[in-house]
């Protein structure tokens, strides 16, 4: 095993540089078939999305593969490496291991437990491996990787807080209503971010919608584009009280829904609960109105302050991550280090047989006088000697497997025991 | 022998509640298996307390605080299931397993009965009590739904999400876990209160209608009739009715195991009751 991974990301390199270094999807299996061509490549994977470009190849043990992978991409994109030495980072064995099982989980991500990386690893190890350039060692990696990124995503809750202010206007509604089938939205006025709100609540299965604007075209505009109804402005307060959810920003100087009026359509819903997204600056809904009963009054300011302990809270989550995934390194490391073990041992019980059974040979005539069950004794006696000669090393074998120390340690007990490399 | 077992159950009650406490603190939507696990096992081991006392003494009645007490936590636990299977969160395990573990602890501490009662038997007596335990089960979800509504809403309220805002359910399914109890609660107490009244017209003689016992239970049940008829006529204020019943739960606990000690004729002295 001699992994090398070569990459760069939104952190390491402006746009324009990971923009130059791109692999395109169209081109990913000739660039993989160009990686192969070098020397000592065994197997590699390009993962090549708008945040990261990575490389991760496997050599054999004579060959450096970062070697190839600067020849592969210096070749691929015809461009002289050297400029863009200090953009990438490089990471061996353990450590690239550690990288991919991170990026797996979005823990190396941009956007912190943001879910999309995980579908993109998948795709180019799908890739990879249809193209023929992943069938050992890295490929079980890579698998791995993918395995980590579900456990992440399961059992910790990484990526569940919203980050984005359209996200936790529908994250709220949700932690009011619980699910949204069924429930009304009323836009008023028009806006970027009240068009993403109202497109995300009704994708997570909000039912009604009732648009209105100061200009009725557009409001019909907007209602046609979400299937909604277009109200007349003035009707506003004929229609209000059918919504659950209210999304304002009109831009009006005062107040479009004072307390009074509040605490009208309160009683006029017997008390079920009504979220007011105010996204309007001047705002649009009396701050007082959060006071009612059942009323939830949520402006810009307080949108963003949820996105910032969202964020926060998959901070706190991420440390969770990051523990799974260094126990999921260790694991893995110690699976291909117990793999690396298993030859010598197997060379160590050869070897020890084969001197047992010479001399029981070599003493064969001598042993001729011996009752059949002196025999099965003496069979019995030399087994025990050789068990328990080897206990020992295989013990010390398959301890601490993977360390540097050891893999010492594994030349030192081939050459005691005279087994050849 | 029960004694033993019984003890085992609350064993078994402690280890799901310290179960649930990695649950809770790494925010996992639902109860581990393994807390599940020790709370059924608990559950299996408490029905086996209360069927060998059933067999020991011959009736089902609680003539007891320890047996009472028993019998509430066992119906607890096997609604606590019942309403896990309509929603799996974990907040339902924060709320309802400690207040599990504290009572059974409690009627494991209890003295076991010794004297045996004559005049608690019947048919009556025997709907009056199952109506109660369920009235009163439904009621204690009533209040563990008013809880997790009044934190969550004070936490949308105030516009900072914190630890409760990630963990506990959405504000409408506190509700309709609140609302859908307080049916089902108020139903089985006015079964509970109808039968128990029909059975001690027939079996106590004096002036029973003043047991302080049967008047605490009344003034609970109107407590619960008021909570029923604001909702249902859509007037009553979630906050305020949230807090009322949390304290006509706590009526509901001073009703079952406080007056007990006041009362002549009810519950848990049998050698006063009147056979």
């Amino acid at each position: 095993m001699n992994l090398v991974l070569a990459g760069m990301n939104h952190r390491t390199a402006p746009v324009e540089v990971r923009e130059r270094m791109h692999v395109q999807e169209s081109t990913l299996v000739q660039a993989l078939k160009d990686l192969m061509g070098h020397d000592g490549i065994l197997e590699g994977m390009i993962v090549s999305t708008c945040n990261r470009v990575e490389v991760v190849a496997n050599a054999d043990d004579k060959d450096d593969a970062a070697t190839a992978i600067r020849q592969f991409l210096s070749g691929y994109h015809r461009c002289d490496l050297r400029e863009y030495e200090s953009y990438f980072y490089w990471h061996r064995q353990r450590d690239a291991v550690r990288h991919l099982f991170r990026v797996a989980s979005s823990l190396d991500s941009m956007i912190l437990g943001e879910p999309q990386i995980l579908g993109q690893m998948k795709r180019a190890f799908l890739t990879a491996q249809a193209a023929g350039t992943l069938n050992g060692t890295l490929h079980d990696v890579i698998n791995q990787a993918l395995a980590v990124g579900r456990r992440v995503r399961r059992e910790t809750a990484l990526g569940t807080a919203a980050v984005s202010v359209p996200y936790a206007a529908v994250e709220l509604a949700k932690k009011i209503f619980g699910n949204l089938a069924g429930k009304t939205i009323f836009v008023i006025g028009a806006g970027k971010m009240s068009e993403l709100a109202t497109k995300h609540l009704l994708s997570s299965g909000a039912g009604a919608i009732l648009v209105t604007n100061r200009t009725y075209q557009k409001a019909v505009q907007l209602a046609h584009a979400f299937r909604g109804t277009a109200i007349q402005f003035d009707q506003i307060f004929e229609y209000i009280d059918q919504a659950d959810i209210i999304i304002s920003s009109t831009g009006a100087p005062h107040f479009i829904i004072t307390k009074n009026r509040a605490e009208r359509m309160i009683a006029a819903r017997r008390n079920r609960p009504i979220f007011f997204v105010d996204i309007s600056v001047p705002r649009d809904v009396d701050p007082s109105v959060n006071d009612l009963d059942a009323a939830f009054v949520y402006d810009i300011d307080d949108l963003q302050g949820v996105v910032e302990a969202n964020i926060k809270q998959r901070q706190r989550e991420a440390a969770w991550a990051e523990e799974i995934v260094e126990q999921e390194v260790q694991r893995m490391m110690r699976h291909f280090a117990s793999r690396e073990v298993v030859p010598t041992i197997m060379a160590l019980e050869e070897k020890l047989n084969r001197i047992r059974q010479g001399e029981m040979e070599r003493f064969q005539g001598r042993l001729t006088s011996l009752t059949p069950e002196q025999r099965e004794t003496v069979e019995a006696l030399t087994q025990g000697i050789h068990n328990k000669i080897l206990h020992g090393p295989i013990t010390e074998l398959k301890s601490g497997a993977g360390s540097p120390e050891h893999r010492a340690l594994v030349q030192v007990i081939r050459r005691i025991f005279g087994v050849a490399d | 022998m029960h004694t033993t077992l019984l003890w085992a159950a609350v064993a078994f009650y402690g280890l799901a509640l310290v179960l649930i406490l990695p649950s809770v603190r790494r925010r996992r939507p639902r109860l581990s298996p393994w807390s599940l696990g020790a709370l059924g096992l608990g559950l299996l081991l408490h029905a086996a307390t209360l069927a060998i006392t059933t067999a020991q003494t011959g009736r089902l009645q609680p003539t007891d605080v320890r047996s009472a007490l028993s019998l509430f936590v066992f119906t607890l636990t096997a609604a606590f299931f019942a309403v896990y299977l309509r929603y799996p969160i974990t907040s339902l395990g924060i709320f309802m397993l400690p207040f599990v573990f504290v009572l059974s602890l409690i009627s494991a501490l209890q003295p076991p009965p010794s004297l045996s009662a004559g005049g608690l038997r019947g048919g009556w007596l025997l709907i009056h009590i199952a109506s109660m335990m369920l009235g009163y089960t439904g009621l204690f979800l009533t209040s563990v739904g008013a809880i997790m509504y009044l934190i969550q809403e004070s936490e949308l309220k105030s516009k900072k999400p914190r630890a409760f805002y990630y963990r506990l359910p959405p504000l409408e399914v506190c509700d309709e876990l609140y609302y859908r109890s307080l049916v089902f609660g108020l139903v089985f107490l006015s079964l509970g209160i109808l039968t128990g009244v029909v059975w001690a017209s027939r079996t106590w003689r004096g002036p029973w209608q003043l047991d302080p016992k049967i008047v605490a239970s009344l003034v609970t049940w109107i407590i619960y009739l008021i909570l029923f008829s604001t909702r249902l006529s859509g007037s009553g204020r979630r906050r305020r009715a949230a807090y009322l019943a949390i304290f006509g739960f706590a009526a509901v606990m001073v009703t079952f195991l406080g007056i007990s000690f006041l009362s002549s004729q009810h519950g848990f002295f049998p050698k006063l009751g009147s056979p």
